[in-house]
């Protein structure tokens, strides 16, 4: 195994378009033989230094350094021979297998004239074994599930060969057990191969869990950098992603939990009787069924969660009930009346949706985009009243948009959408809302803004909401039923304080866990068991960790102002 | 326009004003507004000028006196005879033209769409051609050209449809029709003698050169019916914007109102084929400059839409009649037109983003 | 090699029929040259067809109709279809659009307007005359496509592309239209050309327009590993240390020129670029290094069976082959459109 090479960042500033700056005067060293992860709140531009780092994108001022020359000075293959970099936005033809993806990754060390040798299907049956897929390999990449492919992913990275790996978001769309599986692997190829691996996460507690250094940004700059044990601390989470949280420390490290800011807060009323009630559902995409006659019923005037692994057919029972798709067995009432009664007009004023990655048009302001929620209400000849306007604006005051109403959606930062989106919704004056996935995109700080805005709503007016959840501990929190489902099937449902177990969560998301009582609201805590306490394993850590802090302070006397 | 000049028009508000009577209610952008007063005044303009140039030239008093019905009888002889019922027709043939490439660039949410790249232009000239060739009576052509038109619109949209449409499924089967039809009229060309082909070759270049009056209340009339449903349907078509599945989640029967904007967008463009011919260009290219200038399509911007086609064929049809010792059909000059402004559009939308 | 459970059953049947596959094309393939040689106006027997090509007895009328006429077209059809074919392959891959074919460049519309035009004024009349002016027709629309396309940051995105492409070939179409309304020799000598066809080449033709099919095709061939990266994105291949600028240049410039040489030597084919990669996908798999080489015998075959299915449909004339290939991919299209999920443009 060669060394791993030196990367680093120096004054480096990115803007795209010459517009802000996304990265201002920033330098960063990769510690050598560690893992480290970058995270802050969205739009923080940790994506984008990670893409400036692996020479996807030029900095405007500044350079980023590899073994101590430009690395726009490199051959494009050079680099490639050293940094192995996975990108957010993955894009494969169908029907590509598994090991036709991984030999991809030899690329760089192939020219046009030389086919594939001995050695590169070494390194391909390599790369395989180490991200655990030689048991997918003549298996279609799409056909895979999240993780695994995912996985087939790292291992198209691993065939390159490289010291060091830059991984962007590599668990976004992933479920618990998903994203723990890509996790281990980094940890694994750290510890078992010496791999240097950078990732930019989205997840406090998997950076902790998972990495040796930690990096800390927020508008452009780092504002801290260090061990975990370090940056677990209640004050700086609260500076940097916006939430005041705490820290609970066990035997596995430590674990933040969020708090939300109007905790206090608690709707009492309703759940007499059932907003929403399917019965025997059975709905599919052809001829797969992804709901197996599911029966559910949502409380009225209550905040309900739908959770369960990724494919487990959550989306598709909100989209079923949201009249977005058909059951072929089964069917489904709103307060009473089934939801094919009544044209969709009348539909869309019992019941909103706020969908999951909907398609922006470009340069539709956030006031059109709200006012489009009054559509159910409207006729062509009768476009506009006041009580639509105050409808909207109504909207718009309680989801916090009314700052930027005029400006286009597409300028908007992930949250401030989300937040337009809802504001939508609520326009639309349904009494039932379900959100589909509503936090995916957002960091921990605008996901608790976001759910206190819903929990909010569902206090003040008595809205009833169903969110579909990624996050289980969030749902737990906020939720005052919970469906957890698997396979297209209701694995539990009930409140969150009755159905949430450890052998639940073991049963229906395939991990282990241990579940406590939070003692300020009364609802469960899942924390993540093991791994954690084998980051202090290595004795390499203390050689590299020092060197990490030697070079974190070379780093801050070179910020200093020379003059 | 700079960067930060558009910035600054994207942060502000636009001048909204909502439009009441008793339950009717429009929401009207002033800019928008004032957009469409400044755009029908060229239209005017360029009409007057069309009605003056020509082997017999007016003035402007003359033009503006007959067509006032104050003028005097050689002049009023021209005027309604020839030049103001053309006139008339290249403005309405235009309009329809735009309103139908912005309908279907809507409704399938795609901007590189029109009626003659999914096939509809070829369905009706398939048909002409054949009439002409076989020396069926001329009378007929238009009526067989409308249903050549329409008749292929159902299919593709008949073809298209799978439990619901899909933009990009409809496109392709267009192109697909499109091809399938433009081999067959190659296939006529080739099989007769040039002497007959060449006038069905004329067909298939979109020309006004022999309109009447005939064709002006052909014309007005259904426009007077699909105007107003059209711009309806702008309401529904802002909405459907935002994809689909927000438009369902708001409310909006979206397969219904797609196969009513497709009927609706099909209607306009055979009834212009009927009177014309095919014209290129006009209705992929007026809702693109309409929407870089106006913003995205919304009832008043399709109302702008419309002007700007019109203005576009007019302007088009002066040039074609009297740029050139020889007069051309419009249809080689919209492209020859169209085309530059629209690779100017392109290279400076790329040099700007 | 094993696979896991069924849901490898697409990938692993795909694997095991690739090379048999090769086989039955390359017997197919010489069967339908074999009977471009014997149909045509007048039957050749197989004897005189095979005694053309290895031991030619000029006194025999069957054998010189062979000779001069149905060897040039034969092979011009062989290599028209496989440049077709693998431009075709080459665009979607470097667009990353299964709609993309050689002719979204506007070559053919170049090609036609610049033949049309020395018609035009200068009055040309053979075919051998046509070839320069259509080649470097061509080869002016697609450099101007490129230009526009590229211009400002970003280099030439694929949407910006096809947008000029359209732009492009419509405005030319529509110059041409003029001048064949003005002239109507033009339009008698122009409108074969136009419905593309094999018939009346020498075999000159062939040997001009050969060198150029030559270096694109085996360029293409060379570069089929990079196609490979394409496909996986632009983020990644250049990842991978992929110059994605500079390849997709020399992939444009290769396609730009198989294309051009096609269209020069047989007018406007449309759909084999076009619908042969969809073709040959089903078999190959997204594997560029198969695909590409499944093209250059695919192309072909299609082409000679559309030019010989013309020639039988229509005797004692015959139907130009580019409209036979229209008639019969445009079908293929519709079909294609509704059986698979086709990304949107």
């Amino acid at each position: 195994m060669t060394t791993s090479p030196q990367l680093r960042a120096s004054n480096v500033t990115i803007s795209y378009n010459g517009a802000l700056d996304i990265v201002s005067d920033l330098d960063f060293d990769v510690p050598q033989g560690q893992i480290t992860s970058i995270i802050g709140p969205n739009g923080c531009g940790k994506s984008t230094l990670l893409r400036a780092m692996s020479r996807l994108m030029k900095p405007r001022l500044g350079s980023v350094l590899l073994d101590g020359q430009a690395i726009h000075q490199h051959s494009t293959r050079e680099v490639a021979k050293m940094l192995g970099m996975l990108s957010q936005q993955l894009e494969l033809p169908e029907m590509v297998t598994v090991e036709d993806l991984v030999r991809r990754g030899r690329y760089p060390h192939r020219s046009m004239w030389q086919p594939p040798g001995h050695d590169d299907q070494v390194a391909v049956d390599r790369a395989m074994l180490l991200a655990g897929v030689t048991d997918l390999r003549s298996r279609s990449v799409d056909e895979l599930s999240g993780g695994q492919r995912q996985r087939a992913w790292i291992a198209m990275v691993l065939a390159q060969d490289t010291p060091m790996l830059l991984l962007d978001e590599p668990t976004t769309y992933l479920d618990i057990a998903h994203s723990r599986e890509v996790l281990e692997l980094a940890k694994r190829l750290n510890r078992e191969d010496e791999k240097t691996v950078v990732m930019v996460l989205h997840d406090l507690n998997d950076a902790v869990r998972y990495s040796d250094h930690i990096v800390v940004m927020k508008d452009g700059e780092i504002v801290e950098r260090g061990g975990p044990q370090e940056i677990a601390n209640a004050e700086l989470i609260r500076n940097v992603f916006g939430v005041e949280c705490d820290i609970v420390k066990d035997a596995n490290g430590w674990f933040c939990i969020p708090r939300s800011k109007n905790a206090s807060i608690r709707n009492t009323t309703g759940g007499e009787s059932d907003a929403v009630a399917s019965e025997s559902l059975t709905v599919g995409y052809g001829r797969v069924p992804v709901l197996k006659s599911v029966s559910v019923t949502f409380p009225d005037g209550k905040l309900s969660a739908v959770v369960g692994p990724n494919a487990c057919g959550k989306s598709t029972l909100v989209k079923t009930i949201a009249r977005l798709l058909k059951s072929s067995e089964g069917s489904t009432s709103v307060h009473g009346r089934p939801i094919f009664e009544g044209s969709h007009r009348d539909f869309a004023q019992r019941v909103g949706l706020l969908s999951q990655g909907a398609a922006i048009p470009t340069d539709i302001r956030v006031q059109e985009l709200v006012m489009s929620g009054r559509f159910p209400y409207q006729r062509w000849y009768r476009q506009w009243s006041n009580e639509d306007q105050g409808e909207v604006d109504k909207a718009l005051q309680s989801t916090h948009t009314e700052e930027f109403r005029w400006r286009s959606v597409a300028t908007l930062s992930g949250g401030q959408r989300q937040r337009a989106w809802l504001a939508m919704a609520l326009a639309q004056q349904t009494p039932v809302l379900m959100l589909d996935e509503p936090t995916t995109f957002l960091d921990i700080g605008h996901q608790i803004e976001l759910l206190d805005l819903v929990s909010e709503m569902n206090c003040r007016s008595g809205l009833t909401a169903v969110m579909v959840l990624h996050d289980l501990s969030l749902a737990c929190r906020y939720a005052d039923y919970m469906v957890a489902m698997k396979d297209g099937r209701v694995a539990a449902a009930g409140a969150p304080e009755q159905i949430v177990s450890e052998s639940m969560v073991r049963e229906v998301f395939g991990v282990d866990c241990s579940v406590v009582t939070d003692e300020q609201t009364g609802r469960p805590l899942i924390l993540p068991l093991g791994t954690a306490n084998s980051l202090q394993a290595r004795p390499a850590d203390d050689a590299s960790s020092t060197g990490a802090a030697r070079n974190g302070s070379v780093n801050r006397t070179l910020k200093e102002p020379v003059g | 326009m700079t960067a930060s000049a558009r910035q600054v028009e994207l942060m502000s508000a636009p001048r909204l004003r909502v439009l009441r009577f008793g339950g009717v209610a429009f929401v009207i952008n002033l800019r928008t507004l004032s957009l469409i007063l400044v755009t029908f005044v060229l239209l005017v303009a360029a009409a007057c000028l069309a009605m003056m140039l020509g082997s017999f030239r007016l003035t402007v008093g003359e033009v503006v006196g007959s067509v006032l019905g104050t003028g005097n009888g050689e002049a009023d002889f021209v005027i309604w005879r020839l030049r103001f019922p053309r006139t008339l027709t290249v403005a309405m043939l235009g309009g329809a033209l735009a309103m139908s490439g912005a309908i279907f660039q809507g409704a399938v949410r795609n901007p590189l769409v029109s009626p003659d790249i999914i096939g509809i232009n070829a369905g009706a000239t398939l048909a002409a051609v054949f009439w002409i060739l076989t020396d069926m009576p001329q009378g007929a052509i238009p009526l067989l050209a409308f249903v050549g038109a329409m008749s292929v619109a159902s299919l593709v949209y008949l073809l298209s449809w799978k439990g619901h449409i899909s933009g990009g499924r409809l496109i392709l089967i267009g192109i697909g029709i499109n091809a399938l039809l433009g081999a067959g009229v190659t296939f006529l060309f080739v099989r007769y003698p040039v002497q007959q082909t060449r006038s069905a070759l004329a067909w298939t270049v979109g020309t006004a050169n022999n309109s009447d009056w005939a064709d002006v209340r052909l014309l007005a009339y259904s426009l007077a019916i699909l105007i107003p449903l059209a711009v309806a349907l702008m309401w529904s078509l802002r909405v459907m914007q935002l994809g689909d599945t927000t438009a369902r989640s708001v409310g909006l029967p979206i397969e219904r109102t797609r196969l009513l904007l497709i009927a609706v967008g099909s209607t306009l463009s055979a009834f212009a084929i009927a009177v014309a011919g095919p014209i290129g260009f006009v209705a992929l290219t007026a809702p693109h400059i309409a929407r870089m200038i106006a913003g995205p399509m919304t009832s008043g911007v399709f109302i702008f839409t419309l002007l700007v086609g019109a203005l576009f064929l007019m302007l088009s049809d002066i040039v074609a009649q009297h740029a050139l010792p020889v007069s051309l059909p419009v249809g080689v000059v919209t492209a020859a037109i169209g085309a530059p402004y629209f690779l100017f559009l392109l290279y400076r939308v790329n040099a700007r983003v | 090699m094993t696979t896991i459970k069924s849901a490898g059953r697409r990938s692993a049947s795909v694997r095991l029929g690739r090379r048999p596959a090769l086989v039955v094309i390359v017997v197919l393939l010489l069967f339908v040259a074999l009977l471009s040689l014997r149909i045509g106006s007048a039957d050749v027997s197989n004897g005189d067809a095979l005694d053309a090509l290895f031991s030619f007895d000029d006194s025999s009328y069957d054998q010189v109709v062979v000779r001069s006429l149905r060897v040039p077209r034969t092979l011009i059809g062989l290599g028209v279809g496989a440049a077709l074919a693998v431009a075709g392959a080459a665009m979607q891959a470097v667009t990353r659009n299964p709609l993309a074919g050689p002719s979204i460049f506007g070559i053919n519309g170049g090609a036609a307007f610049l033949l049309t035009l020395a018609v035009f004024v200068g009055n040309l009349t053979h075919p051998m005359q046509f070839i320069w002016f259509a080649f470097i027709g061509g080869f002016g629309a697609a450099a101007l496509v490129y230009a526009v396309a590229s211009a400002g940051a970003g280099g030439p995105s694929p949407v910006k592309l096809a947008l000029a492409g359209v732009i492009v070939s419509s405005l030319l179409g529509s110059w041409m239209t003029a001048m064949l309304l003005l002239d109507e020799q033009a339009f008698e000598v122009v409108r074969f050309w136009l419905a593309g066809s094999l018939a009346g080449r020498d075999v000159e033709v062939f040997w001009w327009v050969m060198p150029f099919m030559i270096v694109g095709v085996v360029g293409i061939a060379l570069m089929s590993n990079q196609l490979n990266i394409l496909a996986l994105g632009e983020d990644t291949a250049r990842a991978l240390g992929m110059r994605i600028r500079l390849v997709r240049f020399t992939i444009t410039f290769l396609v730009v020129l198989m294309t051009g040489a096609a269209v020069a030597a047989a007018g406007p084919i449309g759909f084999v670029g076009l619908a042969v990669p969809h073709i040959v996908r089903v078999v190959t798999g997204p594997d560029y290094r198969w695909i590409v080489l499944y093209c250059v015998l695919v192309g072909p075959l299609l082409l000679l069976t559309a030019d010989v299915a013309g020639r039988v449909v229509a005797r004692p004339s015959e139907l130009q082959v580019g409209i036979v290939t229209a008639l019969t991919g445009a079908p293929f299209l519709i079909f294609l459109a509704r059986q698979r999920r086709i990304a949107e443009l």
